[in-house]
């Protein structure tokens, strides 16, 4: 039962890292299963899925109530995630693993390099993230009724069209690797669309269970889920990102960012290994 | 200045946040709670998740939980946790039906076509 601790454990340690970065958990999940316990790739990134489906699901109701989410946004674009999963699970499925090695890899240092470019911005800035960065302008094509619909009380979205491609390849992301896709909707959401960034982050949230479950189902129908290993680790991440939300307030994230970017780089570096044997 | 859309709907709007919150918490807390049983089954009968489990067939859930065996409650439990985003969009939609709200009983309809679309597919190939 060691391994079964190791897993809890474990999945406790990403939760916690997942949720005082804003990360979610499902970036350490699959490195930690394929090269912590040896598993295939395909079951560890099935695994994942259903850990950020645990983890957002309790969070994305607290959002909810505290009407911090946008609901009908969220279901309007989640539309297209779940689409973009559908898509993104079957080809899963179609290539080789090696080659999801090398894309969970290029995965990985995109956000060990986007971590660097946002603490030095911060530092040079030092004024927090852009809360209110305007929306870029692009040519808007939208009917005024949908995007009236879909706006918040002190906000109106605009560029609909831009949004729902970026929530397609949101969702084939998520099913391919895993994760839970915020490192895409966010941005799309905030920069394309001007959400204020917080009501990105908990839209966000409640749209990564539907995505996620959208290909969960393929891969668990396809057998790629193994209960024995998901029931600890799903349990881990969801206690470690409870007590990460909860301490976050206490933690100096500045040497938790550096650690964590050591950690991508040098997971990143298996990965490729991997995807190179 | 920007006109408030939502001002029209706040009222059923809020409600509808509150109900589907709801339905969101008690069901992710539920299908933890079995996930949480089914690892407690597994300390207690010293399996280890680097054994080789048993396979997932839905027909089989009563039986092994019954059996006290470990993968019938943890399949409840995970089934339970993908399962969540379906009932809470189910939730929406039945709510959006209810206050009239066309165009996101459409949505809501889409998303659960999406999930029924994963369910055939999944099970053509396994077939």
């Amino acid at each position: 039962m060691a391994a079964g601790l190791l897993m809890i454990a474990g999945g406790t340690a990403a939760g916690i890292f997942g949720s005082l970065l804003g990360l979610g958990g499902g970036i350490l999940i699959v490195p930690l299963l394929t090269l912590g316990f040896g598993l295939p790739l395909r079951e560890a990134v099935g695994v994942s899925l259903v850990s950020v489906i645990a983890t957002s699901g309790a969070s994305a109701g607290v959002y909810l109530q505290r009407h911090m989410a946008n609901l009908r946004l969220g279901m309007t674009l989640e539309l297209f995630t779940a689409l973009g999963a559908l898509v993104g699970a079957l080809v899963a499925f179609l290539i080789p693993d090696r080659a999801l090695a090398g894309l969970f890899a290029a995965l990985l240092l995109y956000v060990a390099v986007t971590m660097i470019r946002s603490g030095l911005r911060r530092g040079a800035r030092d004024d927090g993230l852009a809360a209110d960065a305007p929306a870029a302008d692009l040519e808007n094509t939208d009917p005024p009724g949908t995007l009236d619909r879909l706006s918040g009380p002190d906000y109106r979205v605009r560029n609909l069209g831009p949004a729902v491609g970026g929530s397609l390849f949101a969702g084939v992301v998520s099913a391919l690797l895993g994760v839970g896709g915020g490192i895409v909707k966010v941005p799309v959401m905030h920069l394309v669309m001007g959400v204020p960034l917080r009501v990105a982050a908990a839209t966000s949230n409640l749209m990564i269970g539907v995505t996620a479950s959208a290909s969960a189902i393929i891969y668990l129908l396809r057998g790629e889920i193994d209960p024995l290993v998901a029931g600890p680790t799903v349990l881990g991440v969801f206690v470690g990102a409870t007590i990460g939300s909860r301490s976050a307030h206490r933690v100096d994230v500045r040497v938790l960012r550096l650690l964590f970017v050591v950690v991508l780089f040098y997971t990143a570096w298996q990965m490729i290994e991997r995807a190179l044997r | 200045m920007i006109s408030d859309p939502t001002n029209r709907a706040a009222g059923p709007s809020l409600d509808l946040e509150r109900r589907v919150a709801n339905v969101l918490i008690g069901a992710t807390y539920l299908s933890l709670g079995l996930i949480g049983l089914g690892v407690l089954l597994m300390i207690a009968g010293g399996v280890s998740p680097l054994d080789q489990a048993l396979a997932f067939d839905p027909g089989r859930f009563v039986d092994d939980i019954l059996a006290g065996r470990p993968e019938g409650v943890l399949w409840l439990g995970l089934v339970a946790v993908i399962g969540t985003p379906t009932v809470r969009v189910t939730a929406s939609l039945i709510s959006y039906l209810r206050d009239g709200e066309r165009p996101m009983v459409l949505v809501a309809a889409g998303i659960l076509g999406v999930i029924a679309a994963s369910v055939l597919l999944a099970t053509g190939l396994g077939g």
